[in-house]
């Protein structure tokens, strides 16, 4: 099965460590999910594991292959980005926008297919009526949800069933109100589905039990914890984490507990 | 309406406004030719028309084509840079690479003698050219952001040494083109003969192949340079590789002509207000805009002044300045703040 793995991944800038020896392997096909407090490491390590960032030490492997092996022109293809905000400093439309996610795929002129995956991405993520307006008019959900829609297509493997592909998600939702929040997490949920495997940052503990399905957790640029069930993310282990004072309660209609603080 | 347009039907309109434009730029003059007379001339001439046909032939056509080609060459040029910078204030002449340039080619005309070697204006051009916008992209940019104040002081500096430096070379020069301090200012087309527009072409020719191609990579950059490394870009690369095909065709334009501002401003700008911020749309469209703007410039400065004609780059800052002046309110009122 196809994975991503870090094994002893170190990284310093000058002389500050920020990734102190960590190993972890993204579960394939499943909602893996970064947690940590500010300055944990986690943009860092998702940098690092994306290619973006090459560690001080370390090795970053994609299905037994070295990451440094792989062409970033076939790396854009097998993986994609979504970050918290982008902005644009010009007026390109919404279609235009989402059309960079096919950019690997094609030379000067898109084709029939890379055209048709656009239109779909912006189906799926609501968009399709607002596909000719200007970016820099859109609110910040739309933004993002045009944002996802380019990371879509890029990733797009519906049909052939082709390569496992890594959806990355850096705090995608910071900035979003509840619903596009959890507009914006299902349709990457969604993907697990389509041979598609999740790895997202997020903050909120009670949204990420909900979505996640592998946890790692980070403190201090080492792995404070690794667990595929939420339920196992100790509340001894969030306190001394995050410095809080957490319990959890059952959640009568789902079942799950919530986490609430004192 | 333009809007809906597709490229290549902007592209075809604006390639019909320039081939009437550049008959209109070779027929005007001290002389007027009809395009009748055009056509005479340059098929069935007679012994009698040798004359004009001289005139036509040796001071027309060169001129006209002088022109067209260096304003297709600011028109990409002002299109790669504001991409590079990400930023719509951003031309040749703000960021050094004219000033610079000039002040590499006046080092030539000067101390012509040390520089034994071919195309030694346009080499040193160049180097001038490439030190300077070097410099303008390194102090404005830091952590992969540009700040716009650093751009604009930076931009001040650079400009002001190499205009210092180009002026005192005109002030010791003997070339009579050299002395002549509103040609490096406000450039010029009189000068123009047919080696120096073969050249512009070949110049043009190569860096407008060379620089389409980055078009995608460009519209990514838009996204930040996390984003577009994610898509497959590699932004370093990208940057060296702009900076240098820019230099290259501004340094020969500007061996040529001397420095003309604006510009490389306007044509994106409205280029982006009809139609599209598309780097793949702006760089081909802003080569053809760019030349049908310059020649329209160059027939003002011949006909308003008539039999004098005025230096270029009175006519392109006095339409360029406003934009420049609109297109920095309307980023002051967007970002609030500069920094």
């Amino acid at each position: 099965m196809v994975v991503i793995s870090l094994s002893e991944i170190t990284h310093r800038v000058g002389n500050t460590q920020i990734i102190d020896d960590v190993s972890v392997r993204f579960s394939p096909g499943a909602f893996n999910v970064i947690l940590g407090p500010n300055g944990a490491g986690k943009t860092t390590l998702l940098k690092i594991a994306t290619g973006l960032l090459r560690p001080t030490a370390g090795d970053v492997r994609y299905d037994d292959a070295p990451l440094s092996h792989i062409a970033p022109s076939r790396l854009a293809k097998q993986r994609a980005v979504l970050s918290q905000t982008v902005d644009l400093a010009f007026a390109l439309s919404v279609r235009d926008v989402a059309l960079m996610g096919r950019y690997p795929y094609y030379g000067r002129v898109p084709a029939t297919t890379d055209l048709a995956i656009v239109d779909r991405a912006l189906e799926l993520v609501g968009l399709s009526n607002k596909r000719d307006q200007a970016y820099p008019t859109l609110s910040a959900g739309e933004k993002q949800k045009t944002q996802l829609a380019r990371v879509l297509a890029q990733i797009w493997n519906y049909d052939d069933a082709g390569e496992h592909r890594y959806l990355f998600l850096d705090e995608p939702t910071s900035s979003l109100d509840l619903h596009y929040q959890m507009q914006i997490l299902d349709l990457a949920r969604g993907l697990l589905r389509h041979n598609c495997t999740v790895i997202a940052i997020l903050h909120d503990l009670n949204v990420a039990s909900e979505y996640g399905n592998h946890f790692i957790v980070l403190d201090q640029g080492r792995v404070a914890a690794e667990v595929d069930d939420a339920d196992h993310l100790s509340v001894d282990l969030i306190d001394r984490v995050f410095r809080v004072r957490s319990y959890r309660v059952p959640d009568s209609v789902k079942g799950l507990a919530v986490w609430r603080f004192r | 309406m333009l809007r809906r347009l597709s490229y290549g039907h902007i592209y075809l309109a604006l390639l019909c406004l320039l081939a009437v434009a550049l008959v209109a730029s070779a027929g005007v003059g001290a002389i007027s030719y009809s395009p009748h007379r055009m056509y005479q001339l340059l098929f069935e001439a007679t012994r009698a028309d040798t004359l004009d046909r001289n005139i036509f032939i040796q001071l027309r056509l060169p001129r006209a084509l002088l022109a067209a080609l260096t304003g297709a060459v600011l028109g990409v040029s002002g299109t790669l840079m504001q991409g590079l910078f990400r930023n719509p204030i951003v031309e040749p002449g703000l960021v050094g690479t004219s000033a610079g340039a000039a002040l590499g080619a006046a080092l030539v005309f000067v101390f012509g003698s040390h520089f034994a070697f071919a195309f030694a204006g346009p080499v040193m051009a160049f180097i001038g050219g490439f030190v300077a916008t070097v410099l303008v992209y390194r102090l404005s940019t830091a952590f992969g952001k540009v700040n716009v104040l650093t751009l604009l002081l930076a931009g001040i500096a650079v400009n002001a040494v190499s205009a210092a430096g180009t002026g005192f070379l005109s002030y010791i020069a003997r070339d009579p083109q050299a002395r002549n301090i509103t040609f490096w200012n406000l450039g010029t087309f009189t000068t123009a003969d047919w080696g120096g527009a073969i050249l512009v072409a070949i110049a043009f020719a190569g860096c407008y192949l060379w620089s389409r191609r980055y078009g995608k990579a460009l519209n990514a950059l838009m996204l930040g340079e996390d984003e577009a490394a994610y898509l497959g870009i590699d932004p370093r690369t990208l940057v060296v590789r702009l900076l240098i095909v820019n230099t290259l065709m501004v340094a020969v334009a500007t061996a040529l002509v001397g420095v003309i501002a604006f510009v490389g401003l306007i044509v994106p700008h409205i280029l982006r207000l009809i139609r599209s911020a598309d780097y793949v749309f702006l760089i081909p469209a802003s080569a053809l805009l760019g030349a049908l703007f310059m020649t329209c410039v160059d027939i003002v400065a011949r006909v308003i002044v008539r039999p004098a004609e005025l230096p270029i780059g009175i006519i392109t800052a006095i339409v360029g300045a406003p934009v420049f002046l609109s297109i920095l309110l309307h980023q002051r009122g967007r970002l609030g703040a500069w920094s």
